[in-house]
C-alpha cells in the first residue's frame, strides 16, 4: 500500500462512517462501554486495594498482636476481645519487653470487658479496655482532646479514662470540654483525661480506655491478658520479631510447637498480603467481566462490518474494476473498523474516567483510574478492531469483481 | 494493441460444460473503434470480461499492449485494469457518495498518483467531457448523460490503452445516447482505442468495425459499412 493510500483510506472511512451516523455510533458504543467498563472496574479494584492498605495502616504500623487462645481469621481487625479467655501473663510481657529495642519498639497489653458508662443521666454500653501507655503509638490513634494516661497514672492505678470518639458523642452530645469531668464505669467514678480521634471503626470509637493496672483491680480480677499489642522495630524484622516472641512464649508456656499453643500471633504483613490478594482477585474478576463486554463490542463491529461489506458489494466491484488490489480493499475496510474501535476506545476512556469519578463522588466507593489500565484497555480495543474487522475486510477482498459489479 | 488467439472460456454448469467462448481469434490495432455485437447469451459479455481483465480465459492467449495477460493472478489483473483499461458501464457505476471529481480520481488513487496531480488530471478529464463546473456534484445531483460523462472521464483518467464500453447508451434516452456516442467519436478522433459492446445494431454500425458474436463464436468480423449492408 502506498503512503498516500492511508490518508485516502482514512478519508473514505470517515465518509462512510459519517454517512451512517446512528449505526456507526451504536457500533462504536459497544466498544465504548466495553473500554469504559474495563477502566472503571480496574479503577474500582485499585481503589479497593488502596483503601485496604489505608485501613490497615490506620491500625498501626509494623503491628503484631499476640492473642490468647487459638487462631481466628481476621484477628487484626476484630478488636472485641471480651470473649477471649486470657492466657498471657506478666512473665510473657516481660519476655517480649526484653526484645526492645532490636526487634520491638513498643508493646501494650490489653484486656477488655463490656460495661456501662454513665455521665449525668446518660447511659451508654461501651467496651472497657485496659491497656498500657504505648497503646496510642502502636495502634496509631491520638487523643484530640486532653491526653492518654501517663506511666505515673498507670503505676498509680489511677481511675482515669480516655473516651472513644463515639462514647464522647453519646455521653456529652459532642459539646463541652469533657476533660476533668467524672464518668461512672460500672458504677465506679473515673476522671476523663482525654478523647481519642475518630477512627471510623466502631470498636475503637465506642470503647473507653483505662490503665491496665486499674482495669485489673476494678474491672476484672484476672492476672492474665487477652492480648498484647506489639510494634516491631521495622517492617524488615516483623517476621523475626514474630518468631522470637513465639519461641519465648512457647518456652514460658512449656509447649512444644505452635500447633498446640494457647496463643497466636497476628502479623500485619500476613493480613496485608491476604487482603491485597483478595483485592487483586476482585480486580481481576471485575476486569475480566468488563473485558468480555469489550469483546462483545468487537463482535458488534464485526457484525456491522459484514453488513457494510454486503451493502457495498457493488462499490467493491467498482473499485476492483478500477484497479483496487486485494490489499487496497482489505485496508479500506480495516481502516473503517479500526476507526470505529479506536473512536469507541477513546470515548470509552472518558466513560471510564467519568464512571470512576461517579463511583467516588456519589457511591462513596474508593476508585482510582490507573494509567496502565487506560493504555491496556485502549490497546485492547484497537486489537479488537483489527481482529473483528479482519474477517469482513478479508471477505470483501475475496469478492469476484464480475459478480460484485452485477450486485443490486 | 490487442491480439486474441484461440480464446475459449468454459463454465462448469453441473455435469455439463458450457462454452461461453469457443476458439475466438482477432486482432485490434491501436486507434481502432470496434463494436462487439451479439444477442444476450451470445458470449459477448464473457468476451468483454476477458478483454477487461475481469476474468481469465480457460484456453488461448490474450496479449494486451504487448503483454500476455491470460494467466495473471488477481492482483496482477487489477494492476492491468488500472493502467490499461478504462471501463464505461451501462449503469455508470459511479460511487454514490463521492463527488464527480473524486469519482474521476479513483483509478489514479489506486495508481498512487499524488493528490495535487490527481486533482489536476481529474479536472482536465471532466473538462474534456464537458462537465466543467460540476466537479463538486455527487452522482444523484447529475442527469443520466452527465453521470455517463463522469464515468467516461473516469475511464480516461489513467490514460488507458483501451476504452471498454459496455452498452454505454443502454440506460439513456435517445437524445442523450446520441450525445454520448458523439463523445466517443470525438475521443476516437483524438486517437483513443475504443471497444464498444452492444446488442443494438444501430449503435454497432457507428463503429469502424463490427465483430459479431453468436454462440461463443465470431460470426462476422467486418468493417461496419460492409457489416451493415
Amino acid at each position: 500500500m502506498k503512503a498516500g493510500a492511508l490518508v485516502e483510506n482514512i478519508r473514505m472511512s470517515v465518509r462512510s462512517i459519517a454517512s451512517n451516523k446512528v449505526r456507526s455510533f451504536l457500533t462504536a458504543l459497544g466498544v465504548m462501554i466495553g473500554t469504559g467498563a474495563v477502566i472503571a472496574m480496574l479503577a474500582l479494584g485499585a481503589g479497593a486495594q488502596k483503601s485496604v492498605e489505608g485501613s490497615l495502616q490506620a491500625l498501626g504500623s509494623n503491628l503484631l498482636i499476640v492473642y490468647s487462645g487459638q487462631p481466628r481469621g481476621g484477628a487484626l481487625i476484630r478488636r472485641s476481645t471480651t470473649n477471649i479467655i486470657p492466657t498471657i501473663t506478666d512473665t510473657d510481657i516481660d519476655a517480649i519487653r526484653r526484645l526492645i529495642p532490636n526487634l520491638v519498639t513498643y508493646l501494650a497489653p490489653e484486656s477488655s470487658a463490656n460495661g456501662q458508662a454513665k455521665f449525668g443521666s446518660t447511659n451508654v454500653n461501651v467496651t472497657i479496655v485496659g491497656t498500657g501507655v504505648d497503646y496510642p503509638s502502636i495502634r496509631n490513634v491520638r487523643p484530640v482532646v486532653g491526653s492518654f494516661f501517663t506511666p505515673l497514672e498507670l503505676d498509680g492505678r489511677k481511675t482515669v479514662v480516655v473516651l472513644g470518639s463515639q462514647v464522647y458523642q453519646d455521653l456529652f452530645q459532642g459539646t463541652g470540654d469533657p476533660v476533668g469531668q467524672k464518668v461512672r464505669l460500672n458504677g465506679l467514678s473515673y476522671r476523663v483525661i482525654g478523647v481519642l480521634e475518630r477512627k471510623g471503626n466502631s470498636t475503637t470509637d465506642s470503647s473507653v480506655f483505662v490503665p491496665i493496672t486499674t482495669y485489673k483491680r476494678y474491672v476484672s480480677g484476672a492476672d492474665k491478658y487477652a492480648l498484647v499489642n506489639v510494634q516491631a522495630a521495622s517492617v524488615e524484622v516483623m517476621r523475626e520479631a514474630q518468631s522470637a516472641i513465639e519461641k519465648e512464649l512457647l518456652r514460658l508456656h512449656r509447649l512444644p510447637t505452635m500447633d498446640s499453643a494457647d496463643f497466636y500471633i497476628a502479623n500485619q504483613l500476613d493480613l496485608l498480603n491476604t487482603l491485597q490478594g483478595v483485592a487483586g482477585t476482585f480486580t481481576l474478576l471485575l476486569g475480566g467481566i468488563a473485558a468480555i463486554s469489550l469483546i462483545v463490542g468487537g463482535i458488534g463491529i464485526m457484525n456491522i462490518m459484514l453488513v457494510s461489506v454486503t451493502e457495498r458489494t457493488r462499490e467493491i466491484g467498482i473499485r476492483m474494476a478500477l484497479g483496487a488490489k486485494t490489499g487496497d480493499i482489505i485496508a479500506q475496510f480495516m481502516t473503517e473498523a479500526i476507526i470505529l474501535s479506536v473512536g469507541g476506545g477513546l470515548f470509552g476512556i472518558g466513560i471510564g474516567y467519568g464512571t470512576s469519578w461517579a463511583f467516588s463522588k456519589f457511591g462513596g466507593i474508593a476508585s482510582e483510574v490507573n494509567l496502565l489500565a487506560v493504555i491496556l484497555s485502549f490497546g485492547f480495543s484497537v486489537l479488537i478492531g483489527l481482529f473483528f474487522g479482519g474477517y469482513p475486510a478479508y471477505h470483501a477482498s475475496r469478492l469476484d469483481p464480475i459478480q460484485a459489479l452485477r450486485y443490486e | 494493441m490487442i491480439v486474441v488467439k484461440n480464446l475459449s472460456r468454459h463454465y462448469q454448469m453441473g455435469p455439463t460444460i458450457v462454452k461461453a467462448l469457443d476458439d475466438v481469434s482477432f486482432t485490434i490495432e491501436g486507434g481502432e473503434f470496434v463494436a462487439i455485437v451479439g444477442p444476450s447469451g451470445s458470449g459477448k459479455s464473457t468476451l468483454m470480461n476477458i478483454l477487461g481483465c475481469l476474468d481469465s480465459p480457460t484456453l488461448g492467449s490474450y496479449v494486451l499492449a504487448g503483454e500476455e495477460v491470460s494467466h495473471l493472478k488477481p492482483n496482477q489483473l487489477a494492476d492491468i485494469r488500472n493502467r490499461r483499461i478504462g471501463f464505461v458501464f451501462q449503469s455508470f457505476n459511479l460511487l454514490p457518495r463521492e463527488t464527480a471529481l473524486e469519482n474521476v480520481e479513483l483509478p489514479l488513487i489506486y495508481q498512487g498518483v499524488p493528490l495535487k496531480e490527481r486533482k489536476k488530471i481529474a479536472l482536465a478529464m471532466l473538462k474534456r467531457v464537458g462537465l466543467e463546473g460540476r466537479e463538486k456534484h455527487i452522482p444523484s445531483e447529475l442527469s443520466g448523460g452527465q453521470r455517463q460523462r463522469v464515468a467516461i472521464a473516469r475511464a480516461l483518467a489513467a490514460s488507458p490503452s483501451i476504452l471498454l464500453a459496455d452498452e454505454p447508451t443502454g440506460a439513456l434516452d435517445t437524445k442523450t445516447g446520441v450525445e454520448i456516442m458523439e463523445l466517443f467519436h470525438a475521443l476516437h478522433k483524438e486517437g483513443s482505442t475504443i471497444i464498444l459492446v452492444t446488442h443494438d445494431p444501430g449503435i454497432a454500425r457507428q463503429a469502424e468495425r463490427v465483430i459479431q458474436i453468436q454462440d461463443g463464436r465470431i460470426l462476422k468480423d467486418l468493417p461496419s459499412k460492409e457489416w451493415a449492408a
